[in-house]
């Protein structure tokens, strides 16, 4: 499998699209690329959304046919995440693992809320700045169980497997060992990054704690359960684009699905607007 | 109808800007080479057309009692290419530094990216490397040969070779290397917060632990190069406004001296001024990739 991205529209505008291809054809990043990258090492792979230190919030369309990264909106105007000080944008290369759902019709027995409805978001914590569309492989690291808004939205800690301090990291007390000061700045990222927006702050299950590997590929595992479930058509599918080019078993199986997508283009990114660059203190946060 | 009231509208708009912000619109720039290459320079384009300095044709325009300067930005908030006012360059372009032909990029030092505020110069000051400061505190040292630092804290990113009316907020006293480098905290007049901000308790006040931050980066930036931590006079404490102004004063004496006397050191500033009609043609050319290595977070065990 080679994999590579396919844009069309420019970037910070509506048109923007993002499909992955595999060997030039577009393939659907939530459902076409295997969890697995290779089983037996437990490494996986991740779809980059979102590169570190930028603010645009792209993510894997549920609508859209073949599931192209797109940027979230509201009320028709583009979404950016606002920097609260001293972090800038995103602070790790943000992501999604394919053939994962967090289920929405259950109930973690942990956390006490449900799942939200997407593909299980990752943070890349490796020294290389991603971009939107790379299939990344990763070792998984641990997890952070947030409550967004009620609903549990994991977040698992990986590093890519090419980066150099990837062999010394084995489990969640490596990060802070490498890392020191990270683990901390996520959770505050996560707690406070809708405070400018008048949202109230974010809970933490586990008082905050990141759990560790073990932990985290069970959660992996429960959410690639959900996923299979879902594109057998036996989950209530909350109207997810099923489309896939890959998987012949399932009903929504299109081999032909890609030949559709527009081609490549290259455009100049259109530029950002200026109130993305506001720096938010947000007193006593740390 | 409408129509043309609109158009007449936008140049009186416009005319009011001019007279609002006297200095900034008449500068133009002239740009020449790759962005990221050591070849890259860009100019002051005076009002006239002729090329000018950004050292020394930029007024220092010093209110004491509104407490303003101007300020030539050099490095945009959030980014790593270390820009600055060239001393070696006829007419002081603001150039990449570079070492042994390798252009210079601070390294993140973990939690920032890059610079954490709009760095630049004042004009019309300078730091001198051949006399101890008179200022009491740090009478021991000598300057570092360059213009006064500057960190601008509002909360707009801006551009390389601005030239920004702000007020004066505070200052910290750095040593590097064993050189005085003091950094002037300052904040755009335009600013939607600046009416707010008259000192350093102000800065703590609306700007919760910039102050802690600004610090820890400056003590911690060359760390990651091998470099010792920086250190600070007066144990790290910031400066008040009555003392940072006698700063920028006695710095912009150096640099009148400086001018005055017109040494031919190789090692000081050119000191060539606009005057003569000199004119340069801009050569702007395609950015050269910036370094995957430069996107590395760096993690300081404190």
């Amino acid at each position: 499998m080679v994999y590579s991205a396919r844009q069309i529209g420019a970037k910070n505008t509506l048109d923007y699209k993002v499909f992955i291809e595999d060997n030039g054809k577009p393939v659907s990043s939530f459902h076409d690329i295997p969890l697995y990258a290779d089983e037996a090492n437990e490494i996986f792979n991740m779809v980059v959304e979102i590169p570190r230190w930028t603010n645009a919030k792209l993510e894997i369309s549920k609508e859209e046919t073949l599931n192209p990264i797109i940027q979230d909106t509201k009320k028709g105007k583009l979404r950016f995440v606002r920097n609260c000080f001293p972090h800038h944008g995103y602070i790790h290369n943000y992501g999604a693992f394919p053939q994962t759902w967090e289920d929405p019709n259950s109930v973690h027995p942990e956390t006490k809320a449900a799942g939200d409805n997407d593909p299980l978001d990752v943070l890349e914590i490796g020294e290389t700045i991603g971009y939107t569309g790379q299939v990344k492989q990763v070792k998984v690291l641990g997890v952070m169980a947030l409550l967004d808004e009620g609903e549990t939205d994991w977040k698992i800690i990986v590093i890519d497997v090419n980066d150099p301090l990837a062999g010394k990291l084995n489990d969640i007390e490596d990060v802070e060992k490498y890392f020191p000061g990270l683990l901390r700045a996520t959770n505050e990222w996560f707690r406070i990054y809708k405070i400018p927006d008048g949202k109230p702050e974010n809970q933490f299950a586990f008082s905050g704690e990141a759990k560790n590997k073990k932990y985290a590929l069970d959660v992996i595992r429960e959410c690639s359960e959900a996923w299979k479930n879902l594109i057998k058509g036996k989950a209530d599918s909350k109207d997810i684009e099923l489309t896939n080019t890959t998987l012949s078993g399932t009903s929504t199986y299109s081999p032909s699905a890609g030949n559709s997508v527009a081609a490549n283009e290259v455009k100049e990114d259109a530029p950002i607007d200026k109130s993305v660059d506001k720096w938010f203190f947000i007193s006593g946060s740390a | 109808m409408m129509r043309r009231f609109n158009s007449l509208r936008e140049p009186l708009r416009r005319l009011l800007m001019t007279n609002s912000h006297l200095e900034a619109p008449f500068y133009g720039k002239i740009v020449r080479g790759s962005k990221f290459t050591p070849e890259f320079a860009q100019y002051l384009k005076l009002p006239n057309g002729e090329v000018g300095s950004y050292f020394h044709d930029i007024s220092l325009d010093l209110d004491k009692q509104r407490r303003t300067v101007n300020m030539v930005v050099e490095v945009p908030r959030w980014s790593n290419a270390k820009f600055e006012i060239s001393k070696e360059l006829s007419f002081n372009p603001i150039v990449q530094d570079n070492k042994s032909g390798k252009v210079r990029f601070v390294d993140n030092v973990f939690p920032a990216h890059g610079f954490i505020h709009n760095y630049g110069a004042i004009p019309q000051t300078w730091e001198d490397p051949t006399a101890v400061s008179s200022h009491e505190g740090v009478t021991e040292i000598k300057g570092d040969n360059d213009p006064l630092d500057c960190c601008e804290i509002g909360s707009a990113v801006l551009s390389m070779g601005d030239i920004k009316k702000v007020k004066i907020l505070g200052s910290l006293a750095l040593i590097d290397q064993g050189e005085l480098d003091w950094k002037i905290l300052v904040i755009n007049v335009e600013d939607p917060l600046a009416h707010k901000i008259e000192n350093i308790e102000d800065v703590e006040t609306h700007f919760p632990q910039l102050l802690e931050a600004t610090r820890n980066w400056f003590r911690n930036y060359k760390i990651p190069t091998g470099k010792p931590a920086n250190e600070f006079a007066f144990d790290g404490r910031y400066r008040g406004v009555e003392e940072t102004l006698a700063v920028i004063e006695e710095c912009h004496d150096s640099w009148g001296k400086l001018l005055r006397e017109s040494v031919t050191d190789e090692k000081l500033p050119q000191i060539k001024r606009a005057g003569s009609g000199v004119v340069y043609e801009s050569n702007e050319l395609p950015d050269a990739p910036v370094p995957p290595e430069v996107g590395k977070w760096h993690y300081i065990n404190n």
